[in-house]
């Protein structure tokens, strides 16, 4: 069999995906108790999204949102192939992987946003301290809430993003886990883009 | 690679436009009070939360019926306020000799809220506006919000406690400077569990 | 220094050569007011007189920080600080400082009894603080 490898998450997809997760993983386990941390580690991510942001548009051909960005309906059938054990394999992110990137930079986003929030009105705080400093204590407390639900909701689709990438690797018989650091994946004849 | 140029020029504006807006709103565009320092030196700051009190005199004049308050938990223009009317002090005299008043007064104004590169200090300036001139720490917006949640029966209802006024009664760092929320212990209640 | 009657008895009954000295000073400025005696009974009773409080009504005297047991820590009636002992015999360092002395007579004086003490009156109380 061919095991012709090309290249295809470039550097700045793998720094950010693994940088991530880091400073992800120290905002959820700093929270409470290592407050100075947590928000520094908050402030990172920020920069990374940005950047992430910017590259989905300049970057290099799979880390283009318009190379795997598609309409929901197309991510439902492929959602059903994949049960059925009959989905294509992708080069770059398959329309559920590409679903997850938007979802997962959406929720973020909303964890950053809320968080930004509560700092300004409970802490007197950060860029939003002059917005929302002293409102309210009720809705200081609503921020704190959605800034928990929607760091919980990121949890939660880490898990789902770990579970597709092990069907996937399982399903067509590939290490993706090993890819996302190399950045090589294997060619082979039937590939969808 | 035209990839590689593109990046590194988006990369170098949005780091700048970044840096550019870090270092401007450094200074405290939104005006709630005097100070120089915006967020971005609240990034780099000291261990505890508030300057302890190191002067002796303090301690010992204002300390002997209280809690010897940190002058970092109030602006300036309060303490000045204070100590301009000590004959009223919370209805109690706590009148001192004249050399003294001037010498805690000064002590007071210069280790303020309003400079102080301590958390605690900085916060509570962010919470007062402009002409706030609260006398009472426990009055501040800040100070308010960090305790919006605990029951009458905590504190005001408390027969071992009674009042927000006596910090070392349940911060048992006070004294260092410390208010950490893990080291609060309510006089017959114990740890603060939210 | 001429002293009359009063100090070479406390001189007598000191053993505290410093706290002797705060208590001199004191005793010598009365007597430069016009104190020739002082009672420890008066300032006993002085001590522990329950005043009125002008605003709220409420009773106060000495002995609402201090207590009656001069042995023992005392405790701020509204902050709930404690106080180091009055009693000389239990604390060393009790009145053995003249401004100390004079601040908390003038402060404390006016909170019990709404005025400063008389010079006779911070002989009398002087008196009777010095022998717990």
């Amino acid at each position: 069999m061919d095991t012709k490898q090309t290249k295809i998450w470039d550097i700045f997809i793998r720094v950010f995906h693994w940088s991530l997760l880091a400073t992800f993983s120290i905002t959820y386990l700093t929270e409470d108790d290592f407050p100075t941390l947590h928000v520094y580690a908050g402030y990172t991510m920020m920069a990374l999204i940005a950047l992430r942001l910017v590259w989905g548009f300049v970057g290099s051909r799979h880390a283009r949102f318009s190379n795997f960005v598609v309409k929901p309906s197309a991510v439902i059938e492929y959602m059903k192939e994949v049960v059925q054990f009959r989905a294509k394999r992708y080069l770059g992110h398959n329309p559920a992987g590409g679903a997850m990137v938007i979802a997962l930079l959406i929720s973020l986003s909303m964890t950053l946003l809320f968080g930004l929030l509560t700092f300004g009105a409970s802490e007197f705080s950060g860029p939003l301290a002059g917005l929302v400093g002293g409102i309210n204590g009720s809705l200081a407390n609503i921020f704190e809430e959605l800034h928990e639900f929607f760091a919980n909701a990121t949890v939660l689709l880490v898990a789902l993003h770990v579970f597709g990438v092990l069907v996937a690797s399982f399903q067509h018989g590939e290490n993706l886990i090993k890819s996302m650091f190399t950045g090589f994946k294997q060619i082979n004849q039937d590939d969808q883009h | 690679m035209k990839n590689m140029t593109t990046f590194i020029t988006a990369t170098g504006v949005i780091g700048l436009i970044l840096t550019a807006s870090l270092v401007m709103g450094d200074d405290d565009k939104y005006e709630r009070n005097e100070r120089d320092e915006g967020f971005l030196s609240q990034l780099f700051s000291k261990k505890t939360d508030v300057a302890p009190v190191k002067n002796a005199v303090y301690k010992e004049e204002c300390g002997s019926c209280h809690f010897a308050y940190q002058p970092g938990l109030l602006p300036a223009r309060s303490w000045k306020k204070m100590m301009g009317d000590l004959e009223n002090h919370f209805d109690e005299n706590a009148e001192l000799d004249k050399d003294t008043q001037i010498a805690l007064t000064k002590y007071l104004v210069e280790n303020a809220a309003d400079d102080a590169n301590y958390k605690r200090s900085r916060r509570i300036m962010n919470s007062l506006s402009k002409n706030d001139t609260p006398l009472r720490i426990t009055e501040t917006p800040y100070f308010i919000r960090k305790h919006d949640e605990i029951p009458k029966r905590m504190v005001q209802d408390n027969p071992k406690l009674g009042s927000f006024s006596k910090c070392a009664a349940c911060h048992v760092n006070a004294e260092k400077g410390s208010y950490e929320e893990d080291d609060v212990r309510i006089p017959g209640i114990g740890k603060w569990d939210d | 220094m001429k002293k009359k009657i009063v100090v070479p008895l406390i001189l007598l009954l000191s053993s505290h050569t410093i706290m002797a000295d705060a208590i001199n000073d004191m005793f010598t400025q009365y007597q430069q007011q016009g104190v020739s005696n002082a009672s420890e009974q008066t300032g006993k009773t002085l001590w522990n007189k329950k005043f009125t409080d002008k605003k709220t009504g409420k009773d106060r005297s000495c002995t609402s920080c201090h207590g009656v047991d001069l042995t023992k820590v005392g405790k701020h009636v509204r902050t709930g600080k404690k106080i180091n002992p009055m009693a000389p015999s239990v604390n060393k360092k009790s009145l053995t400082d003249v401004k100390n002395i004079k601040k908390w007579f003038k402060r404390n004086c006016k909170w019990t009894l709404g005025r400063e003490c008389s010079a006779q009156e911070q002989a009398d109380i002087l008196t009777y603080l010095k022998n717990q």
